[in-house]
């Protein structure tokens, strides 16, 4: 059990090391010799509409909540809590956000 | 007197009509919200030698939520449950949150933990698809459901496919040595919350949605602790690692005209072996261990028609769940149960749902003796969140 608790210990702690690295570098240099329209046109074949990401991500736990039920205002606070709750990315919950309060 | 009730008249509508002009009512940064769910319902049990019938005192979970800022925020949730006669109240969690960056939140407090996905994420009664828990969760559970420490989580978008972690620290658990409840010794208690030895538990998880729709994911935890007993006893240095695999699958299938969703998860636990003390009837003492390894299971499967013509038809849910619960062998609290769960939900919304449910459960050993009991349980149940 020792072996495994320290194994267990040395895992996790490699794990936050590499995530912190990870999470902390930007890749924003990587882009700046690309032409902006190529990035554009990459980004609209790729991007989903919150509408969709409403459908999948919310359905992954619970029934997608209706639009209408909160302002706007309310919809920031769930967002952000839903963001950290449901480990859901940046990207996912801004757009789900930006759909609930466009349909509300 | 007509001047005192002109000037009393200027002074009402001049700052109404100040209020009306300079007010432009904008939302202010900070947010506070109430939210939460409540459930109350009706239960049959049948144990062959005891029938038992019951409606339920209702359940009520008030969630509190402030947003600080784009960053920062508290939840909290308490619980109030009517349990026989007494009111019992708990707290659930409460923890600060704050998004270090995009792919980075730190969390500390009381925390949900996420060992799996059951109690993090689908046991509020809203959201379980079920009146109750699998086999294996709640009261003598194995799974832990929060702890007190701190936890770094978050989510990476990997073109498609996401990936999401959570690595924590808690006061962990502590086991159960028998001076109290015999015939519980050697059970991880994980609902305290005053660390009595210097050893924390470390756990995580990692969980991959291999497909752009998200529609599925699977995940990995392990929780693990170098000590479970108290500062200077014998079981300090008791410790314990365990581990639980999920999996979901959420997706509309047109060839079904709805939506299936499913849902799956094992958790193991292994508890370093410790020597406890048997109290006989004539007062003598007997030492006694056992391999202090348990598991369990539960898979359950909804189906939606969502795309039915009816209304009516649009609102049903059809639930199966099949979960089991392997205490070891040796312990006082030795049991192997299975049980199959059946039920047909009507959602009246998106978070009120009216759930039918069958439920029939083998239970051998366990806390009410050595033989084989067969308990059958028809519950009609309604939830609400808000």
């Amino acid at each position: 059990m020792k072996t495994v608790y320290k194994l267990s210990i040395a895992l996790g702690l490699m794990a936050v090391f590499g995530l912190t690295v990870v999470a902390c570098s930007s890749t924003k240099g990587n882009y700046t010799d690309v032409p902006n329209d190529e990035v554009a046109e990459t980004e609209f074949k790729l991007e989903k509409s919150g509408a969709q990401l409403w459908g999948e991500t919310c359905n992954r736990c619970h029934i997608a909540p209706s639009p209408s039920d909160y302002n706007d205002t309310d919809w920031e606070t769930i967002s952000l809590h839903m963001r950290i709750r449901a480990n859901l990315t940046e990207h996912e919950s801004k757009k789900i956000e930006e759909f609930l309060k466009s349909a509300n | 007197m007509k001047k005192l009730f002109t000037i009393i008249t200027i002074f009402v509508l001049g700052g109404t009509l100040y209020g009306q002009t300079y007010n432009t009512f904008e939302p202010s940064k900070t947010q506070f919200m109430l939210r939460g769910y409540g459930h109350t319902g009706f239960e049959y049990m049948d144990s062959g030698d005891e029938t038992e019938s019951t409606f339920l005192g209702s359940a009520f979970a008030p969630i509190f939520l402030y947003k600080h800022s784009d960053r920062l925020m508290f939840e909290a949730e308490l619980e109030f449950v009517l349990e026989g006669d007494e009111l019992e109240t708990g707290l659930e969690y409460a923890d600060v949150m704050y998004v270090l960056n995009k792919n980075m939140t730190v969390r500390a407090g009381k925390f949900l933990l996420p060992f799996g996905t059951f109690m993090e994420r689908l046991h509020p009664a809203w959201i379980n698809r079920l009146p109750n828990a699998p086999l294996g969760y709640g009261h003598d559970g194995i799974a832990p459901s929060s702890g007190i420490g701190v936890e770094l989580r978050g989510a990476f978008d990997l073109g498609g496919p996401k990936l999401n972690y959570s690595v924590y620290s808690t006061n962990g658990p502590r086991i159960k040595d028998g001076s109290e409840e015999p015939e519980e010794a050697g059970i991880l208690e994980f609902e305290n919350y005053e660390d009595t030895n210097l050893a924390k538990a470390f756990g995580g998880r990692i969980g991959l949605l291999p497909f752009s729709d998200s529609s599925t994911e699977i995940g990995f935890s392990a929780y693990s602790t170098s000590g479970t007993g108290e500062q200077d006893s014998d079981f300090e240095d008791i410790g314990a690692f365990l581990y639980a695999l999920d999996f979901s699958l959420v997706k509309q299938i047109p060839g079904l005209g709805g939506i299936v969703d499913a849902k799956a998860q094992y958790n193991s636990s292994n508890v370093d072996t410790a020597t406890f003390i048997e109290m006989h009837e004539d007062g003598d003492e007997e030492e006694y261990s056992f391999d202090n390894q348990s598991n369990s299971f539960y898979g359950q499967v909804s189906y939606r028609p969502t795309m039915s013509g009816s209304n009516f038809v649009k609102n049903l849910e059809f639930v199966a769940r099949y979960s089991d619960f392997n205490a070891p062998e040796g312990a006082e609290w030795e049991e192997k149960s299975k049980q199959y769960a059946f039920g047909l939900n009507y959602w009246l919304s998106w978070r009120s749902v009216v759930k039918l449910s069958y439920q029939t459960t083998e239970t051998e050993g366990g806390h009410d003796g050595d033989g084989i009991t067969n308990t059958d349980g028809l519950f009609l149940h309604w939830a609400i969140g808000f």
